[in-house]
Parts: C-alpha cells; structure tokens; sequence
C-alpha cells in the first residue's frame, strides 16, 4: 500500500474562529445583562409639607383606595376602566383638573400602582396622593 | 519568449488578533458590572404596561420589603436613620436620584414612612420603580 503524505500547513493562529464567537457572544451577553440594571416607572414631585394647595371645588376629583382596592369617587365604587372614563370626561370638562388620592394605610402598593399609571396614563399634571388619617 | 512564473498569494485578512480584543472587551465589561453591581433585595415588584426611564447618573435606591424593613445598599435601616442617609447622600451629590422599589404586596403605610421622609426633607422629586407588565 502506498502512503501518500500531505503536508499540512502549520496551524496559524486565526484558525481559532469559534474562541472570536465565544467571546464576542460572552460580551453581548453582559451588555444585556448590563441593560437589566436600569430603574423603570414614574417620576412624581412631592408636595411641600404643610403648605397646602388652594383648590376649585370644581376642579377637585376625590378618589378614595380602600384597603381590599376598591376605587371610591364621590363614594361610588368603580372598576380601573371606569375610573378612566370618568377622569377623561372630568378632564374634558375641567382641563386644569385636580386628582387627589386618598389612600387607606393597609391598601397594597400595587392597587396605588394602579391607579397612579391610569393618572399618568390620562396625563393629568395636577395629582396629589396622601394617606388617610395623615397629614402628609 | 521566458515567463517567470510568480507565485500567487493566497489573499487573507489576519485575524488572529480578534480573540485578543475580544477578551479584552469582555474583562473590561465585566469589571465595569461588577463597579455598577446593586444589591437588589428579594421582592415581588408591582408592576404596569408602560412605564418612563427614571435612572439618572447617580442613583439612591430605598428597598422596602412587604413586613416594612427598609434596606438600603443591602443594609435594614430604620426611618429615623434613613433620613440621615438621604440628607447625607443629598448633600454629597445633590443630583442624586432617590428610587423607592417596594413589595406589591407592601401596605401602604410603609410607603408612607418614606414618602414623609423626603417631605420632611424637601427633597421634590421621587421615582416609582415598577417592573413592566408583559402581556
């Protein structure tokens, strides 16, 4: 039998093509994680401690969050997606509107949560919240 | 008529360096992760469908657990000492940003705590950290 030698070429160095995608896909993964660390939600301004905020009766919508979540305006209960539709038709009639949250000490956060996306969501600029029984 | 005949190179661009940088990159991200790493308490965060990026450069963030603990860099702390901290965190960086990432499941109460904290502070404003809601 005869053997018939090749010769190889020596190996080279840029033969190494899946250590470049190994770490390329390590750096990509990092910057994702990187990415996870970024703080979401909403920006609201604090209102001055003891100096209240004189407003138009007419302007005022009061909304009360009990403790299980209900939603009380002018001690009617309504869903999330009621709530929208009469801040929307409260704004439509009252443009420089006021929403006061009143919000029950044992309330979960997030039914406050809830409530302040549909606020944000409506983007009513004037919206006061502050727990009951407090003077905040 | 004589011909030389040249001999053909193969065309080849050289990447044997890439490896290099890319592990280079790699160190230099890790390193900067573990600079940014933030010690994240365990919590069920609230969550809504769309949200804003309140991150800014520089970031104070006040855990606050479902029982009431509050904990700041890893740390339970009680109100009385959480506004010395802010005070003294407001005063080294003035732009400082101050997250409240609480339990859903948190009563509101708590919130409150914190919330009479930076009033007390005049500190004007506060971000709400909520996780997106994937539906």
């Amino acid at each position: 039998m005869i053997k018939r030698f090749m010769k190889h070429a020596p190996d080279d160095s840029s033969s190494s093509g899946a250590l470049n995608d190994l770490s390329f896909l390590l750096i990509i993964f990092f910057i994702v994680i990187a990415g996870f660390n970024v703080n979401k939600g909403f920006l609201l301004n604090l209102p001055v401690k003891d100096k209240p905020r004189i407003v138009k009766t007419a302007d005022l919508m009061k909304c009360r969050l009990t403790a299980d979540g209900a939603i009380l305006v002018d001690g009617k209960s309504l869903t999330l997606d009621e709530l929208r539709t009469a801040v929307s038709e409260k704004k439509a009639e009252w443009p420089n509107m006021t929403f006061l949250l009143l919000i029950d000490t044992n309330t979960e956060y997030q039914h406050v949560v809830d409530i302040i996306y549909e606020i944000k969501q409506q983007k009513i600029e004037n919206f006061s919240f502050r727990m009951e029984d407090s003077d905040v | 008529m004589f011909k030389i005949a040249r001999r053909k190179r193969k065309a080849s661009i050289a990447t044997a360096s890439m490896s290099d940088i890319g592990f280079l990159l790699l160190i230099f991200i890790m390193l900067i992760s573990l600079i940014n790493q933030r010690h994240e308490e365990k919590i069920e965060y609230s969550e809504a469908k769309i949200l804003e990026k309140t991150q800014e450069e520089k970031n104070l963030e006040i855990w606050i657990k479902k029982d009431g603990g509050i904990f700041v860099e890893g740390n339970q702390i009680s109100p009385e000492s959480l506004e010395l901290l802010i005070a003294g965190k407001i005063a080294e960086e003035p732009t400082s940003r101050i997250h409240i990432i609480a339990d859903k499941n948190t009563p509101y109460k708590f919130i409150n705590d914190v919330v009479n904290v930076l009033q007390l502070l005049q500190h004007r404003v506060v971000s709400f950290v909520v996780k997106e809601e994937l539906r």
